[in-house]
C-alpha cells in the first residue's frame, strides 16, 4: 500500500508530476476529500455521519491522452489502482478510490476539437462539462441533444464511462446511440482509436466494448458524436389518467404506432402525488404523462395531434400544452435542492429497463419487493426513456428516518437494492438502464449475465493484467484490503 | 461559528453537483475543491469538526474562491454559498488563522483615509469625476468591502465608519457609486443618503449615440449576479451607441476575472492569471473587439496580463463618447 509516510509515495509523486507538471497533481485534503465522495449515497451518508470515505492518495489531472499512458505505466509499474473521475456526479460509486491510488480527473481534457457541420459531428476531449459542451454546440448553430439531468455537472466521459441518457432520448438516443468513434488509452498505455464509423460490417465494435465499461478497460480521452440541427419547433403535451396503467398503455401505443416523439414520462400516482405537485404545482390524484415532439412545425403538429388522438381514447384528464410546456421548463428541478431528496433521508435510483410486455410487471415487482419487505420506505416510480420496444423505469425508494448509525444504515439501503434490483431481473428487467453499474450493484452482475460474465473477465484480465483500472467495480475483481 | 448560521446552504451544497460549470475557478483548476460542492464539504468537515479550521488545505481551498456568486444566481433554489464562504473566511479570521498573505493584504486595506472636495449635492465616489461636473468628489481606497471578503469584518466596520464619516460631513444626499464592489457595499448602509450605481446617474444620455460600435460587455459580477442583474449599465452603453454582443458561449459563466473577491488578483495572482487566460482564450474568435466592463478591477486585471486587449470601464466608454 502507498501512504504519505512510506517513502514509495514520494516516488510515484515524483513521476506523477513529472509527467503532468507541480499544478496537476494534489495531495491535499480539500481535494481528497472532494474526490472520496462521489453522488452516491454511501459515501454521502458517512460523510454526514462524521465517518470518513476512502480518499485517493493522489488526484492527476492529465492534458492529454499522452500524459494518460505515461500515468498508466506508472501505475502499472507500482501496481496502483487508476480510478477515472469525470464530473463526480454519477450515483453508483463508480469513480470512487475505495482502495486509495490515483485518481485520474479528466476535467482538465476539456478542449472541443472540431465541428463538422457536413457530417454534422464534434470531437472533443471527454473531460469537458457536458453543459459547456452543449453551449459550443449551440454556439456554432447546433445541438448534441443530449440533455440529463446532470447536464450541468457530468462531463462527456462521464456519460460515455456508464452508458448516459438525457431527457430526449426517445428521438436522440442514449449516448451510445450519440457516440461514433472514440480514442482510449488501453491499461497497458498504448493510445488507440476505434473505427471513424457506428456502423460497418468490419468486424465486432471496439466502441462499444469501451461504452459503459466505466473506467474498468481503459481511459477514453476522445470522442466524436453526432450533433443535430436546432428544431424549428419543440411542442409538449400533458395528461393526467386515472392510473397507471392507462397511462401506460397509452404511452406505448404512441411508440408502438411507431410516432417519433423526443421524450415520454410516465409518473406513478404516488410520485404524481409528491413530486409533479410540489415541483410543477399540478395536485391531481392520477398518473401524470407528458410527451413532447421536435423538429419541423408542421411535422410536430401533425405528430402531437396523432399522439393526443391515442391519449384521449382512454379515461383521461387533458392537461395541455402549457402544463407539457412547464414539465420541460422545469425539467431540472427535480434534481436541485431542496426538491431532490437529501439526508438525513436513504433514498436510491432502482432504474431499469425492460420491454413494453414486462415493464408493468418489473414496476409491480419491485414495489412489492420494497413495501413489503421495507415498511419504512416510501416506493415511487416513472418511466422515463422510452423505445420502439419497451422504457426504462426510474423507480425510487425513500427512508425518511434511516439509521443513524452509518454501517446500520448502509445495511439496511443495501438489502433493498438487493431484493428490489433481484426482483426486476426475475420479470425481464436488467439491474440498470443509464446510471451504470458501479461499485453499487456489482454483486450482482454475476447473476445478470451468467456464464457470459465469465467473457467480461477474460477481456478485463487480458487488457488490464495488473488490474490497475477502476478495481472492484462492475462485479470485477478487487484488489483486497 | 458563522458557518452554523448557513446550515441550509450547508445541507443544500455539499451533495449537489447541479452548479459546478459555473465556477470559474474550478473551471480553470479543474479541482473538486475549487467547486461549491468541494468548499460545502470542507464547510460541513469543519461544522462538525472545528478542529478541521485549522487545516492549512481546507483555509487555502476558502481563499481560492472568486466569489462571483454565478453558482447562486443560477441555483433554482439560489443557496447562499457565497455567503457560506465569507462565513468561513470570518470563523478562519477570528479564529486568527488568516494566512500571512490575507494577513499583509488586510493590514495594508485597513490603511485609508477619505477626503471630499469640490462642490455640489451629489457626492461621486470613482475615477472619472470630469463626467459627474457638479458634483463632489470622494477619494480614497476601498471603503471596507475587500476588507469584509478576506473575513475582516471588524476591520472592515472602521473602514466603513470612516467613509460614513465623510460622506457625512460632505452633507450630499446623493452618492454616487463606480465600482461595482463598493457600490454592493454602500447601497442600503448609508441612512439618509441615495446610493446608485453611475449608470443609473448617468441614464438618461448627455450626448448624442453617433456612430456605432460593436462592443462585448462583460458584465459584473456584483451588478448581475448580487444586485439582481442591473439593466443600466447596457442601457447606458446602448444609448450611447454601443451595440453589445454576447461574449463566450453563454450567458451564465462569470468572466469577471475575480471581481467578486475584490482583491482577488492580490490574494491570489497566479489563479487570477488563468482566470484572464480563459477570457482571452474565448475572446480568440473575437480580435479587434472592444469589451467593457463595469469594473475598474476587471479592466485592470485584463489589461495586466495582456497588454493587447481592448478593454474600456463603462465610464471610460461614455467618456470616449462625449469626447
Amino acid at each position: 500500500m502507498i501512504t504519505p509516510k512510506n517513502y514509495l509515495y514520494e516516488m510515484v509523486r515524483s513521476e506523477l508530476t513529472w509527467v503532468v507538471g507541480d499544478d496537476y497533481v494534489q495531495t491535499n485534503d480539500a481535494d481528497k476529500l472532494g474526490h472520496s465522495i462521489d453522488y452516491y449515497w454511501v459515501p454521502e451518508c458517512w460523510h454526514d455521519r462524521g465517518e470518513k470515505p476512502t480518499p485517493p492518495d493522489f488526484v492527476v489531472h492529465p492534458a492529454n491522452a499522452k500524459e494518460v499512458s505515461e500515468i498508466l505505466k506508472i501505475a502499472n509499474t507500482h501496481n496502483i489502482p487508476v480510478i477515472p473521475w469525470g464530473g463526480g456526479s454519477g450515483s453508483q460509486g463508480g469513480a470512487l478510490p475505495i482502495y486509495g491510488g490515483i485518481v485520474l480527473d479528466m476535467k482538465r481534457m476539456n478542449k472541443v476539437l472540431n465541428i463538422d457541420p457536413v457530417s454534422m459531428t464534434v470531437t472533443a476531449e471527454v473531460g469537458i462539462n457536458a453543459q459547456h459542451l452543449e453551449w459550443a454546440v449551440e454556439k456554432a448553430g447546433f445541438s448534441t441533444m443530449h440533455f440529463p439531468a446532470s447536464i450541468a455537472c457530468a462531463t462527456l466521459g462521464g456519460f460515455i464511462a456508464h452508458r448516459g441518457t438525457g431527457v430526449l432520448s426517445t428521438k436522440y438516443g442514449k449516448i451510445e446511440d450519440m457516440i461514433m468513434s472514440l480514442e482510449v488509452v488501453t491499461p497497458t498505455g498504448e493510445i488507440i482509436n476505434t473505427l471513424p464509423v457506428p456502423r460497418h460490417a468490419s468486424g465486432p465494435s471496439l466502441t462499444e466494448l469501451f461504452l459503459g465499461s466505466e473506467g474498468t478497460l481503459g481511459v477514453v480521452t476522445k470522442a466524436t458524436m453526432k450533433i443535430h440541427p436546432i428544431p424549428e419547433a419543440r411542442k409538449f403535451h400533458a395528461f393526467l389518467f386515472k392510473t397507471m396503467h392507462d397511462a401506460m398503455v397509452a404511452g406505448s401505443k404512441i411508440m408502438t404506432s411507431r410516432l417519433h416523439p423526443c421524450a415520454i414520462r410516465l409518473y406513478d400516482e404516488t410520485e404524481t402525488a409528491k413530486l409533479v405537485k410540489r415541483v410543477l404545482g399540478i395536485d391531481r390524484q392520477g398518473a401524470y404523462l407528458v410527451f413532447g415532439f421536435d423538429g419541423p412545425e408542421k411535422i410536430v403538429d401533425l405528430q402531437l395531434e396523432e399522439a393526443c388522438a391515442i391519449c384521449r381514447k382512454g379515461e383521461h384528464e387533458d392537461l395541455g400544452t402549457e402544463a407539457g410546456q412547464n414539465w420541460w421548463d422545469n425539467r431540472y428541478k427535480f434534481f436541485y435542492p431542496p426538491y431532490m431528496f437529501h439526508m438525513p433521508q436513504a433514498f436510491g435510483t432502482l432504474d431499469t429497463v425492460a420491454t413494453f410486455s414486462n415493464i408493468e410487471n418489473v414496476y409491480w415487482a419491485m414495489k412489492k419487493a420494497v413495501n413489503e419487505n421495507f415498511p419504512q420506505a416510501t416506493f415511487i416510480g416513472h418511466f422515463s426513456h422510452w423505445y420502439d420496444w419497451g422504457c426504462m423505469l426510474y423507480a425510487r425508494f425513500i427512508i425518511d428516518n434511516p439509521p443513524q448509525d452509518a454501517n446500520e444504515a448502509v445495511a439496511l439501503y443495501n438489502r433493498i437494492w438487493d431484493m428490489a434490483i433481484r426482483a426486476a431481473i426475475k420479470e425481464g428487467g436488467v439491474i440498470n438502464e443509464h446510471h451504470g453499474v458501479g461499485l453499487k450493484l456489482g454483486r450482482m452482475m454475476r447473476e445478470l449475465y451468467g456464464p457470459a460474465f465469465k467473457v467480461l473477465e477474460s477481456v478485463k484480465k487480458t487488457l488490464d493484467p495488473n488490474n490497475i483500472m477502476n478495481p472492484g467495480k462492475m462485479g470485477f475483481q478487487g484488489k483486497g484490503v | 461559528m458563522h458557518i452554523e448560521e448557513h446550515q441550509d446552504v450547508i445541507n443544500a451544497c455539499r451533495f449537489c453537483f447541479m452548479c459546478r460549470h459555473l465556477d470559474p475557478v474550478g473551471n480553470v483548476t479543474f479541482r473538486e475543491a475549487d467547486t461549491p460542492r468541494g468548499r460545502a464539504l470542507v464547510i460541513d468537515s469543519i461544522r462538525m469538526n472545528p478542529e478541521c479550521l485549522k487545516n492549512a488545505d481546507f483555509i487555502d481551498a476558502l481563499y481560492r474562491s472568486a466569489l462571483s456568486a454565478a453558482n447562486r444566481y443560477h441555483c433554482v433554489s439560489h443557496y447562499d454559498e457565497t455567503g457560506l464562504v465569507l462565513a468561513a473566511r470570518q470563523d478562519v479570521v477570528q479564529a486568527g488563522l488568516a494566512p500571512e498573505n490575507v494577513k499583509t493584504l488586510a493590514h495594508a486595506l485597513e490603511d485609508v483615509a477619505f477626503t471630499v472636495k469640490g462642490k455640489g449635492d451629489v457626492l461621486y465616489y470613482g475615477e472619472n469625476p470630469k463626467l459627474y461636473p457638479g458634483c463632489k468628489t470622494i477619494s480614497g481606497k476601498d471603503p471596507g468591502k475587500a476588507l469584509e471578503v478576506l473575513g475582516f469584518v471588524s476591520e472592515s466596520r472602521k473602514v466603513f465608519a470612516k467613509f460614513k464619516k465623510a460622506v457625512a460631513e460632505s452633507k450630499c444626499k446623493t452618492l454616487v457609486v463606480a465600482e461595482p464592489s463598493a457600490y454592493d457595499f454602500l447601497k442600503g448602509k448609508l441612512s439618509g443618503v441615495k446610493v446608485v450605481h453611475c449608470t443609473e446617474y448617468l441614464l438618461p444620455p448627455k450626448a448624442k449615440a453617433g456612430r456605432t460600435r460593436k462592443a462585448c460587455y462583460l458584465e459584473s459580477d456584483f451588478l448581475k449576479n448580487y444586485d439582481g442583474n442591473m439593466a443600466a449599465p447596457r442601457e447606458l452603453l446602448k444609448s450611447y451607441g454601443y451595440a453589445l454582443e454576447p461574449f463566450g458561449t453563454n450567458g451564465e459563466e462569470s468572466y469577471s476575472v475575480g471581481e467578486g473577491a475584490v482583491v482577488y488578483d492580490e490574494l491570489n495572482p497566479a489563479l487570477c492569471q488563468k482566470l484572464c487566460s480563459r477570457v482571452y482564450g474565448l475572446a480568440g474568435d473575437a480580435k479587434g473587439a472592444l469589451f467593457i466592463t463595469a469594473s475598474r478591477y476587471v479592466r485592470d486585471t485584463l489589461k495586466k496580463y495582456n497588454a493587447k486587449i481592448e478593454v474600456l470601464s463603462v465610464e471610460d466608454a461614455i467618456a470616449r463618447r462625449n469626447a
